[in-house]
């Protein structure tokens, strides 16, 4: 008997949601919606940025740089004069976002210099154009070194070639994209505000409505119908966490490294932990509104403070102290685990170990506190 | 005697200290139609809500359908059906899936569930728009989807809480009609309404519930003799009432003045009677009758008599009446209304609050 119950409250919630259309509309375009801001808009890289040559002397040195600044992908060369005043003028408009100024003594080797004219209200771009330049002049440098010492026997060769030496960086993970770090956090920040959201709407909105009362009159248990609300609202976060994943490896190429079984499960312990925050919260919210009051305020610092757009270790002590006690803290990191590390279910043990804690503890409070009451 | 509900002393009082519910002794005999009646703030609906298993007693004794809400909630749940003022159904659903959910619910048998579902769909007429959805219904329909989703387990008891509220009369007549049919089946109705006219009409018996106790327990016509009984009395508290609010001087009190002052029960019974053939003799007739104090005839062939208030004063006009050749169309007289009494009993309960009962 109580099965038919629990399934009744499965097909009343998944046909509710499949006869408002928009709200299929929005179960398939919100995660995609949030993958694309978050790969495009936060996740891409600084690429075809406008700025100005300043060419005021001539010879192969001058040729070699601006050939060397036109070919990379950094830079979109927009005009190239010999106006130092100029060109600044157009950096400072913003026609431009900087001015490359290769000084009258390009060609001397005693004295060659240039000057990267740059606007840096720009933080993004700064941080990428500086030492991409830097690294474009040392390269130039190290090439002009090396031609002098095997061309002229009475220069220097440990001076000239000083800007040879080069670090070696080993990744171990190997070159990963701000999208590749921000997608495992997406997916722990969506299905953490989507099943907050629904699950919400669907207790503390049917109490709201009268609709729980009329089930609570029946002789039924609160166990059954939450157990119901809980399934339906599990097959729903989770269809749309399968669909945000799928979009981030259509659009970005982003890599699985792990085990899409083990991601599976990962998605599934987390959304059970965050449905048993949401039930947990609409226990005893009489209105959608009540709900919303107390939730935000606790659910909203959490995307910050667990790691969602920046690792938790940048952060001030006590922020990390504190998200050691919230459950999106290793919803990502078991995530980023098994997404980025492509680690083992021995890895993300722990992790999956806690979630299932406070998913305990959210379920053991939100049923003792929930009541039958209109 | 045996009762849908019983209750003895029933208290419940919330977390924040307030004493909804106040040594209720409530009883609602069964298979009878029982109308709880009560101001706002009264107690109706933290009676209704522990009655129906909802929220539990603080302290007292419950009986539905013969069984303990406290230890027998599962019982008692399986024998009530509940119509509330809200339509709490789902609007994504269909009429027939919102009453197949109650069914399951409810645990209805699944050989009879569709047969039994399909009759009660007839019995109120809306098995034509079994398929369509909560929000395409109107009000009326929407109730009488409430209805069926509350009778599909057949319980011996319907609670209804305001079912007419918003409801246009054709509507509200058919619902009346309704529940007097299925109290002819032999269910009880427990009907919370503040529409005295509705309550009056269909109820067997009537509890008025003030401060979370029953002030008063009678059939409506029991009610409307109590209050002609000590007219003297409710008119005291009503006009020392009507006093207290003129002293406070507010705006917001001459709408409550107005109402007191028209529920003050009059000494005199007042009788308008149409009628044609009127003459002199009838006039003389009736002036002579130790019952009449005054005859006054107004146009449209209507006498307005006032009367010494008995038994027998209205009878004896009409049989003067016809002894002098008229013809009676209608009879108008001035007896209480339910909703009179409803005004004096809660008015007399605010002065016990208030100066206390001496």
């Amino acid at each position: 008997m109580e099965t038919t119950k629990i399934k009744w409250m499965i097909k009343k919630d998944l046909l509710t949601l499949w006869r408002h259309k928009i709200q299929v509309a929005s179960l398939i375009l919100f995660p995609i919606m949030m993958i694309a801001l978050c790969g495009w808009g936060m996740g891409g890289t600084v690429e075809h940025t406008p700025v100005i040559i300043v060419k005021q002397t001539s010879g192969p040195i001058t040729d070699q740089a601006i050939n060397a600044i036109k070919s990379d992908i950094t830079y979109d060369v927009k005009d190239i004069v010999d106006d130092v005043q100029q060109a600044k003028d157009k950096v400072d408009n913003g026609d431009v976002r900087a001015a490359i100024i290769l000084s009258s003594n390009f060609e001397d080797d005693a004295t060659r210099n240039a000057v990267l004219y740059i606007d840096s209200s720009d933080q993004l771009t700064t941080q990428t154009l500086v030492p991409k330049t830097e690294m474009i002049f040392a390269s130039l440098s190290e090439e002009v070194g090396l031609s002098q010492v095997s061309s002229n026997t009475t220069t220097n060769p440990i001076t000239s070639t000083v800007q040879t030496i080069k670090l070696q960086v080993n990744k171990i993970y190997g070159d990963i994209d701000y999208i590749d770090f921000l997608l495992p956090g997406v997916l722990a920040m969506s299905t953490f505000m989507s099943s907050m959201m629904t699950m919400g709407n669907s207790i503390a909105g049917e109490r709201e409505r009268g609709e729980l009362a009329r089930l609570f009159m029946t002789p039924t248990g609160i166990s059954t119908v939450l157990t119901g609300k809980i399934i339906s609202q599990l097959i729903r976060e989770m269809m749309m966490a399968f669909i945000l994943v799928f979009s981030a490896i259509l659009l970005f190429n982003v890599v699985i490294n792990g085990s899409l079984l083990l991601l599976f499960l990962v998605i599934f312990t987390s959304t059970l932990c965050f449905v048993g925050f949401g039930m947990m919260f609409s226990a005893t919210a009489k209105t959608q509104e009540d709900y919303i009051q107390v939730v935000l305020p606790i659910a909203m610092p959490m995307m910050f403070i667990c790691g969602v757009f920046f690792p938790t270790e940048t952060m001030p002590w006590i922020l990390q102290k504190i998200a050691y006690f919230l459950p999106l803290t290793y919803a990502n990191d078991a995530f980023r685990a098994v997404m980025l590390k492509g680690a083992g279910i021995e890895a993300v043990a722990i992790d999956l170990l806690i979630l299932l804690g406070f998913t305990l503890i959210f379920f053991v409070v939100g049923v003792s506190r929930f009541n039958r009451d209109i | 005697m045996k009762y849908a509900i019983e209750t003895h002393e029933l208290v419940k009082v919330y977390d924040n200290g307030f004493r909804a519910v106040d040594n209720l002794d409530l009883f609602i005999e069964d298979k009878t139609i029982g109308g709880i009646l009560g101001p706002n703030g009264a107690g109706k609906t933290t009676t209704i809500k522990m009655l129906t298993c909802l929220i539990p007693k603080t302290s007292g004794n419950a009986k539905v359908a013969g069984y303990d809400i406290t230890t027998h909630p599962d019982e008692v749940r399986n024998n009530i059906g509940m119509v509330p003022q809200l339509v709490s159904l789902y609007k994504d659903l269909t009429v027939r899936e919102n009453v197949e959910l109650c069914a399951d619910f409810y645990n209805v048998d699944q050989k009879i569930k569709d047969k039994k579902i399909d009759d009660l769909l007839e019995l109120v007429d809306i098995k034509y728009a079994e398929d369509k959805f909560i929000d395409q219904l109107s009000g009326g329909m929407q109730q009488k989807t409430s209805v069926v989703a509350s009778l599909v387990h057949d319980p011996d008891i319907l609670f209804l809480d305001e079912p007419t509220v918003g409801l246009d009369p054709t509507t509200k007549r058919v619902l009346w009609d309704l529940m007097e049919e299925l109290n002819q089946d032999g269910r009880s109705i427990i009907l919370c309404s503040h529409d005295m006219y509705e309550v009056d009409k269909i109820c067997d018996s009537i509890n008025i519930i003030n401060s979370g106790k029953v002030v008063a327990s009678n059939t409506p016509q029991g009610l409307k003799d109590q209050l002609l009984q000590n007219k003297e009395k409710n008119n005291q508290y009503i006009l020392e009432m009507i006093k207290e609010l003129e002293q406070e001087n507010s705006q917001e009190n001459v709408e409550e003045i107005n109402q007191l002052r028209s529920s003050l029960t009059d000494e005199d019974e007042k009788v308008t009677i149409m009628l044609s053939n009127i003459n002199e003799d009838m006039i003389n007739a009736l002036e002579d009758l130790d019952v009449v104090k005054e005859v006054k005839m107004v146009g449209g062939g209507r006498l307005n008599i006032n009367l010494k208030r008995s038994e027998t004063s209205v009878n004896s006009v009409i049989t003067e009446i016809l002894h002098n050749g008229g013809n009676i169309a209608s009879i108008k007289t001035n007896d209480p209304t339910l909703e009179d009494v409803f005004v004096a009993i809660t008015a007399k309960k605010r002065k016990e609050i208030k100066y206390g009962n001496n």
